[in-house]
């Protein structure tokens, strides 16, 4: 909120200027988040009055202006057409720097000399754009500095309130607040005003049917007053508060709702339909307009203002038409109230309606200041214009205390903090802040905290009121004593997950980091390709934009979106990685999420190579780094089968992954039409592991197996088999044909017109390791036999003699 | 018969030739042999010097002898030339330009955001604390409720929420990763200290503001924990991250979930404190919330807080990237422009 410096002077005499006070409120948790003079580059420009003004002898479009600055004359040659002779208007004189960063000198201008310049408030900086000169009001007197005449010799502080200390959001609080750090005094201006014949009680009847809602309503009644504009000095603070000034009854509320923080509401009595209010919510839901044109529906609960006949204002929202202060009203009711702050919440938030006064009463505004507002608001309008005023005031509610007693012990105030804090500092500090203290018990306060201090109920908000007016600069640097906690799952998963970002990173691949959100609607379009129903995506209520509407179901789509952007951007060869949850709708507890690790891959295997031409990376490079990444990591080499269950893979280029037979991700080529949809030329390959799967079938070394001293025996198979026959199968059934076979790979796979349509020849090396024996020749046979058999006759092989 | 000296002129010549037409040693020896071996060209002009006048005999000699002197000359320095061209055709054979790229894949890079967030973990790991996650679609009760921000009191405001469509309607993107606090102390006992990464969402989107962006969050619970311990272990955090001589500066602030609270600033690392376009001519770079845990969430998870205290702290990890690598726009971060990077 806005706070003018010498409007805060009003209300506490203090010795810090208005840096000092930027820094003070800021160190003691009131951040100030900007503190500027308000007349900055206004040092040479005055008000002045055109004596006489006629056009330029030789510039169809210039004029000469004869202006006066009380003492001299001036000649200013002037390209704007907006003023007349007798109006007061801002005169730069020469040698004046403008805020806008002109420098005014004297000059020449088509044969006339201008001894100054006439500004516009664009040049001034005080408005974006202006149509012509400023014209100032017509009382100005001339050769007065411009920033008095237009309240602008004063600094304007930004304070930005956090949302406990709505005590704050006023001029009062916040000379408040710089007491509570000084320890000099708040004044309070003077609220008393001559009280006329006529009782407010045989003017006005107010009840309030819901005192729970309504703790406290206080009123005032002018029963004369004429409504007109308010005074240039009030319109002024206004203006630069951020309040436009309506008429001087508006804005004395306006002005007391800055001063004090309390939000008021002026009435037409005379539109008051019998001359009554009642302060209830609605049993049954209604319509209401309010001032701003629109029909509003009121829900029972609701807090609204009642006259005789209907509802009249929402309470501590915003008034209704039919009752608000119009030129012709002359009997004016203030009312000057408290309500609850969950219940205003709850209605501007279902009303979707928000005003200066419902952002106060939700943050809280002080039940014990109703009287002393409508008192200041009926004294200041006395003080602008002609009223005359009723005898008396309404209090509803009035008379209770709305302090509240707050335990306290200075020792607690030590053992949170860190620091000893002596009974007489903490005395000083609530002293500072106005709150009494009572010591029933040695160490055991009682602290009377003034009801504008919405946000202290408990010892530990005193707690905090001493730690931070003692200020934590005083509060040492010690280092916490704590037993080191235990190696938590979490931990491991995050060791895991930086190895295999680590692994990646080292073959090749780069991270990529999208959004947890994806375009619901791209989803959609996609759906038939991707394999995904989008009814099973989790949906944001309030989504920012199209294109994130909900929790993507995998990491496909960012990652071929990345790919697509960089190609466009001249990146040929990419590899990319991303570690993220996968999101979706679940029957057992709605919704699931699930980290993975996606990579994809496009171009070539590799980028510098020089010796030979360019190899494409395809399926069996981005298999090769699935294989090491889950060894990696610890898991062992997965089982990798061919699926049909992946509609985003390309038929015949898709497999699934499976660790210990269960699937823990999948691996192929994107099927064609995903790639058309992200404009990717050429193949892509892509896989996404689910981690925590992966995690759970890691295995960690367990005993070591004794070495061999025997040598091992090679022996290498060549066969040809029919075309579909998967190789991997045929390993693993080698491997299990004898005990004394340790492994069994792949040299050589062809196929080609030798070896005939339909079938393919596969080189498969066989290591025989005996382990407490040399094998014999005819043991080698025998094992050698039984591996020919198991090729022939389980795979349909025909073993190739060279 | 011309006279000898344009005999020696013209050996001289042929002789310079063939010994520059030379391509290997035995062309250049068969060169010497016929222009000035022992049976060459030279010598018989140098035989045939008796038969001469006496008084050409000496000027002719000595011309013969200086030709020879000068084929020799050649000679070797064309043998010598040979030769080394020789080794090294014959070493080329066996030698690697081992200046050509190798045949490796060149490494990939991590992303800045995540790089970051494993530093942060593993100086806080340092620190004796240890990782906690937790789901990122959460409970209204555990993004809210549980730290302390009442159901119709204005601290709500201060995070734009993002809210999930779900049977019970109380789904939302946790605002901070404060909920696995909750997570952690329902389900552990004092003392506490744990770390907790991830991404965190808020309905919010400019050059510095992210609608999905990523957090690290702490917390210690145990007797005695202080707001000076917590001093203390930002200020060796910071050290750990920004290097040594960037003074820390505590404001008081506000948080629903800890008090007292407040805003930790840390001298600005791009001017030093003079002042400047980043720190808005401040001198001091916000970088941290943090604050003592508040009672009323010891509440919730059944601690009690006249036996235990704690401090809780969260920084934003992009914010930090930021600094640490002079990036202005946020948004960089998620277009995943290799040119970028391959910058980290
Ligand atoms: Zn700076």
């Amino acid at each position: 909120m806005k706070i003018l410096y010498r409007w805060l002077k009003e209300f506490i005499d203090t010795r810090l200027p208005p840096r000092q006070i930027q820094e003070a409120l800021t160190m003691a948790g009131v951040e100030v988040s900007s503190c500027r003079f308000l007349g900055e580059g206004l040092d040479a420009v005055v008000t002045a009055r055109i004596l006489e003004m006629r056009p330029h002898p030789n510039a169809e479009r210039l004029s000469l202006c004869r202006v006066t600055d009380g003492t001299s004359e001036y000649g200013i040659v002037c390209g704007a057409r907006n003023m007349n002779a007798g109006d007061a208007v801002a005169l730069a004189r020469v040698g004046a720097k403008l805020p806008n960063g002109v420098e005014i000198r004297k000059a020449k201008i088509r044969g006339q000399t201008s001894e100054g310049m006439l500004c516009s408030e664009q040049e001034l900086k005080l408005a974006e754009e202006s149509a012509g000169i400023m014209i100032l009001g017509p009382e100005t007197l001339p050769g007065k500095p411009l920033a008095d005449a237009l309240g602008l010799s004063d600094w304007l502080l930004e304070v930005e309130i956090t949302p406990n200390r709505g005590d704050c959001l006023s001029v009062l609080g916040v000379a408040r607040e710089v007491a509570s750090i000084t320890g000099e005094k708040v004044v309070l201006p003077d609220a008393s005003f001559p009280e006329g014949e006529e009782g407010i009680g045989s003017l006005v009847r107010i009840d309030v049917s819901d005192p729970a809602l309504c703790p406290r309503y206080s009123a005032r009644v002018v029963t004369a007053v004429t409504v007109a504009p308010s005074p240039d000095w009030m319109q002024q603070r206004l203006s630069l508060c951020g309040i436009r000034p309506i008429s001087n009854v508006v804005d004395v509320t306006n002005y007391l709702l800055l001063e004090t923080g309390q939000p008021m509401h002026a009435f037409d009595l005379d539109r008051l339909r019998g001359r009554r209010i009642d302060v209830r919510a609605p049993r049954e839901a209604m319509t209401f307009a309010t001032l701003d044109g629109a029909e509003r529906r009121i829900e029972p609960g609701m807090l609204l203002i009642w006259d005789g006949e209907g509802p009249v204002a929402v309470a501590g929202v915003m008034g209704g038409r039919d009752s608000e202060v119009i030129g012709g009203t002359t009997r004016v009711l203030f009312e000057s109230a408290h309500f609850a702050p969950a219940s205003i919440r709850k209605t501007s938030r279902r009303l979707g309606l928000s005003s200066e006064s419902s952002y106060r009463f939700e943050r809280g505004v002080d039940p014990a200041g109703t009287l002393y507002a409508a008192d200041r608001a009926v004294a200041l309008l006395s003080r602008i214009a002609t009223v005359r005023t009723a005898a008396g005031s309404i209090d509803a509610g009035g008379g209770s205390s709305f302090s509240r007693s707050v335990p306290f012990r200075p020792a607690r105030a030590g053992r949170v903090v860190g620091r000893a804090y002596t009974a007489e500092e903490c005395r000083e500090i609530f002293g500072r802040l106005s709150f009494p203290v009572a010591e029933p018990e040695p160490g055991e306060w009682e602290v009377t905290v003034p009801p504008y201090r919405f946000d202290i109920e408990r010892e530990i908000d005193l707690v905090e009121e001493v730690a931070r007016l003692s200020g934590y600069e005083g509060i040492p640097a010690t280092y916490p004593v704590s037993k080191a906690p235990e190696f938590s799952e979490d931990d491991r998963f995050a060791d895991r997950l930086e190895q295999a970002c680590e692994f990646l990173r080292g073959h090749g691949f780069t991270q990529a980091v999208n959004f947890s959100f994806v375009s619901g609607r791209n989803l959609e379009k996609l759906a038939q390709f991707l394999g995904y129903d989008p009814e099973d995506a989790l949906r944001l209520r309030n989504p920012i934009s199209e294109d994130t509407t909900v929790m993507r179901p995998h990491l496909l789509t960012g990652l071929l979106r990345n790919m697509s952007d960089n190609v466009r951007r001249f990146v040929e060869d990419v590899r990319l990685f991303e570690a993220g949850n996968a999101y979706g709708k679940s029957y057992a507890d709605g919704h699931y999420q699930e980290p993975r690790l996606g990579l994809i891959l496009r171009g070539r295997r590799l980028p510098s190579g020089w010796s030979g031409g360019p190899v494409q990376a395809d399926f069996y490079d981005l298999k090769g780094t699935v294989d090491a990444l889950l060894s990696h990591i610890g898991a062992g080499p997965p089982h990798v089968v061919p699926t049909r269950a992946r509609p985003f893979l390309s038929e015949g280029k898709a497999a699934d992954i499976l660790l210990h037979g269960e699937s823990v991700g999948w691996l192929g080529a994107v099927r064609r039409e995903l790639l058309a949809e992200y404009e990717l030329p050429g193949a892509v390959f892509y896989s996404e592991i689910r981690i925590q799967a992966v995690l759970a079938a890691r295995q960690e070394p367990g005993s070591y197996r004794p070495l061999t001293k025997f040598p091992p025996v090679f022996r290498d198979v060549a066969c040809v088999f029919p075309a579909a026959i998967p190789v991997g199968d045929v390993l693993s059934m080698v491997r299990e044909v004898a005990p004394e076979v340790e492994g069994a790979t792949v040299f050589d796979v062809y196929t080609g017109e030798k070896i005939g349509e339909g079938k393919k020849s596969v080189a498969i090396r066989v290591k025989l390791q005996p382990f407490d024996r040399t094998l014999t020749d005819s043991e080698v046979h025998s094992i050698h036999t039984k591996i020919v058999e198991l090729l022939e006759n389980r795979f349909g092989g025909k073993i190739r003699t060279s | 018969m011309p006279g000898t000296s344009e005999q020696i002129a013209r050996l001289r010549e042929e002789g310079l030739a063939a010994l520059a037409a030379a391509c290997t040693e035995s062309e250049l020896l068969a060169a010497k042999g016929r222009f000035f071996g022992k049976k060459g060209a030279v010598s018989e002009i140098l035989k045939g010097i008796a038969s001469l006048p006496a008084e050409e005999r000496k000027a002719v000699g000595a011309e013969a002898n200086r030709v020879r002197a000068e084929l020799e000359a050649v000679f070797d320095s064309r043998l010598a030339g040979i030769r080394e061209g020789e080794r090294l055709a014959r070493e080329g054979r066996d030698r690697l330009d081992v200046t050509l790229p190798g045949r490796a894949l060149p490494p990939g890079h991590r992303h800045p955001i995540s790089r970051t967030m494993s530093d942060i973990i593993a100086v806080f790991r340092r620190l004796g604390f240890s990782v906690q996650g937790g789901p990122d679609v959460e409970k209204d009760y555990y993004n809210f409720e549980a730290l302390n921000f009442p159901p119709e009191h204005p601290a709500r405001d201060m995070q734009d929420t993002f809210y999930v469509e779900s049977r019970d309607g109380d789904l939302v993107l946790r605002t901070h990763t404060s909920p696995i606090q909750i997570r952690t102390m329902e389900k552990t006992r004092p003392p506490v200290r744990i770390i907790a990464p991830g991404a965190v969402y808020r309905s919010d989107s400019d050059i510095t503001h992210s609608p999905m962006f990523h957090q690290v969050e702490g917390l210690a619970v145990d007797r005695d924990i202080t707001f000076a311990d917590l001093k203390g272990l930002l200020t060796e955090f910071c050290r750990m991250t920004f290097g040594p001589g960037k003074p820390l500066r505590f404001r008081p602030s506000y948080f629903p979930f800890t008090e007292p609270s407040a805003e930790v600033d840390i001298r600005c690392v791009i001017c030093g404190g003079s002042g400047c376009r980043v720190c808005k001519d401040t001198g001091w770079l916000e970088i941290l919330g943090a604050g003592m845990v508040d009672p009323a969430v010891f509440g919730f998870v059944g601690y009690d807080p006249e036996e235990y205290t704690g401090f809780a702290f969260g920084m934003g990890v992009e914010r930090i990237a930021m600094l640490r690598h002079g990036i202005s726009d946020i948004r960089l971060f998620f277009e995943n422009d290799i040119r970028f990077l391959s910058q980290f």
